[in-house]
């Protein structure tokens, strides 16, 4: 799948890491991320899922094992480079920032000493928020302010995001909205996303998955294969079965869990 | 429009300097000036105007920076025990007696107490080579009732004359200001502006929190910690130069922000400007309106500021929220 030609963009290998000097979190764990995939963390709490990504992202050092961004050991880019290739999203974002939503999206160019030309009105229009560009971050709705994030990552120009549970928190129509902008964004921009979520009907439309328990990966690959019933009770430690129909449709079939 | 209005505010301020100079108990003609005038100008008025501009700048862009650092909008250059180890050692200074340097004396104890304080503060906030704003407010906090526990106790067993001299040096003592102090001052509070100024970015991308700071390629522990040390210098130096002034730290970066929005930026150096000239007015009243007796310019400050801050707070969203 990947070849000199195409090599991963990321690549985690062996990563262990603690939060505690005697208990290991993280073991063992290795993957690896292509040019514009788009993959799904899944889990339940504590699973590891925000550990990964702030792993990814350079946030946390791992204890063991070494991440690559584009072939080059990650601890060894210098902060502004690596934002240009990277860009980390926190699931909970301040919103009570005094910031108006222009001076929130321009804050994407700050690693670059000498702006790239691209302007912040398009970025603004690409997330849908130009005519809300002088309004305070805090009118906003969650969607729209999620959008305003998205839109600083644009900015910052990565081709790489690492997105902690953006749907969180949201009403359907911005869930929907906002997964409709990063799929968009990987078409347009060929940019690579990593994003821990909860819904499993959405990961069903995801290039990867990785399906984890307690630090480690039970399974990952494409949805069908890893979304497996059995595979979903073990990481979830509940009956659901994933149903198929005809028409080509899935979804989740919560059974007597009610 | 709030080009205009920055313009307009830093217009304001620069006349209120030079007003500050002519104004008083005594008002000075700038078109004729004779011998005498020109000496109180010279000798008295002016290092006491650069003074109060000095502290009132120091003050200003300190709040700025610390309410952005401790993501706390009600975080000023005194919550972190700054101003009052420097109270401590100087009333001590003031109260035994014992001055090795003459005038520099009160300056210079008072500079080591506010340093001293800074270096506790920034240690108690230190955890696992992380400073974190929640442990740096909590032992500010904490050790400003330490050290003001020990000032009343300083002051309560004392039966000296220096008793008044301490008090009023607390409450923001500006006729003690003369030249000699005033080169010093400027290198600390120019040396604390200008890291502060050339890290705004940074301190832009530190409101978004820790993580987004990171993302968007800055060292956060670094710069917290360089920003710390830009407002220590300016804290320190600020009080040594004239004692504790409340108020301007928490309350002009907040009216500032309304006119120039919350872009650090821009709100440091316009809340420098702005704190500046507060001090000075608030000076030119505290010294002219019950002459030849005067007023503590912290006491005006906290008289002018905290009503007008009720007033905002009541019509406008100061706090960003």
């Amino acid at each position: 799948m990947y070849s000199e030609h195409n090599p991963p963009i990321l690549e985690l290998d062996s990563l262990g890491f603690r939060y505690f000097k005697d208990k290991p979190f993280i073991n063992e764990l290795s993957f690896f991320v292509g040019n514009g995939e788009l993959i799904g963390l899944l889990g339940a709490n504590g699973s590891g899922k925000s550990t990964i990504l702030k792993l990814a992202s350079g946030i946390l050092r791992p204890a063991e094992g070494q991440i690559k961004l584009w072939g080059k050991p990650l601890h060894l880019y210098k902060n502004k480079d690596r934002a240009k290739l990277l860009c980390y999203l926190p699931q909970l974002l301040d919103i009570n920032l005094p910031f108006k939503v222009r001076e929130l999206v321009s804050m994407g160019l700050y690693p670059y000493d000498i702006p790239p030309e691209i302007r912040v009105d398009e970025a603004l229009e690409m997330v849908g928020l130009l005519d809300k560009s002088e309004s305070n971050i805090t009118n906003l709705s969650g969607g729209e302010r999620r959008r305003a994030f998205i839109a600083m990552t644009l900015i910052q120009g990565a081709g790489l995001l690492l997105l902690d549970e953006p749907l969180a928190n949201l009403d359907i129509k911005y869930q929907l909205e906002i997964q409709r902008l990063l799929r968009e964004l990987r078409e347009k921009k060929n940019i690579s996303i990593i994003m821990a979520l909860h819904d499993i009907n959405f990961a069903l439309h995801f290039d990867k998955v990785m399906l984890l328990k307690e630090g480690r990966i039970l399974g990952i690959g494409k949805p069908e294969a890893v979304l497996t019933n059995d595979l979903l009770k073990e990481a979830l430690d509940v009956n659901l079965e994933i149903k198929r129909e005809d028409s080509g449709g899935t979804f989740i079939n919560y059974g007597n869990n009610f | 429009m709030s080009k205009i209005k920055i313009s307009l505010l830093i217009v304001i301020s620069i006349s209120i300097f030079l007003i500050s100079l002519y104004l008083g108990p005594n008002v000075i003609n700038p078109f004729h000036i004779n011998d005498i005038e020109k000496e109180i100008l010279l000798s008295i008025r002016l290092p006491r105007v650069i003074v109060a501009a000095l502290m009132g700048m120091a003050l200003g862009a300190s709040g700025a920076v610390l309410q952005a650092i401790l993501r706390n909008p009600l975080a000023d250059p005194y919550i972190l025990g700054i101003s009052s180890g420097a109270a401590v050692s100087a009333a001590f200074g003031i109260l035994s007696g014992s001055y090795f340097f003459g005038k520099f004396g009160v300056p210079l104890t008072a500079f080591a107490g506010a340093s001293i304080a800074s270096v506790v503060v920034g240690a108690f906030g230190w955890k696992q080579g992380r400073m974190l704003p929640e442990r740096l407010l909590l032992a500010g906090v904490g050790l400003s009732f330490l050290f003001y526990a020990v000032l009343m106790l300083l002051i309560s067993m004392s039966s000296s004359e220096g008793i008044r001299r301490a008090v009023l040096w607390i409450f923001g003592d500006l006729s003690i200001a003369d030249w000699s102090l005033i080169p010093y001052g400027v290198v600390f509070i120019i040396a604390g502006l200008c890291i502060s100024l050339f890290r705004a970015k940074a301190l832009n991308a530190l409101m978004l929190g820790d993580d987004l700071a990171h993302s968007l390629g800055f060292s956060v522990q670094k710069e917290r910690l360089l920003l710390f040390i830009s407002v220590s210098l300016m804290t320190s130096a600020s009080v040594s130069l004239g004692g504790t002034i409340g108020f301007i730290g928490l309350l002009i970066p907040h009216i500032v922000r309304f006119v120039t929005g919350a872009d650090s930026r821009i709100l440091i150096p316009v809340s420098a400007v702005c704190g500046g000239a507060f001090l000075c007015i608030s000076d030119l009243i505290g010294r002219s309106i019950v002459s030849p007796m005067e007023i503590p310019s912290g006491i005006i400050t906290a008289i002018i500021g905290s009503p007008y801050f009720l007033y905002l707070l009541r019509k406008k969203d100061v706090l960003g929220t």
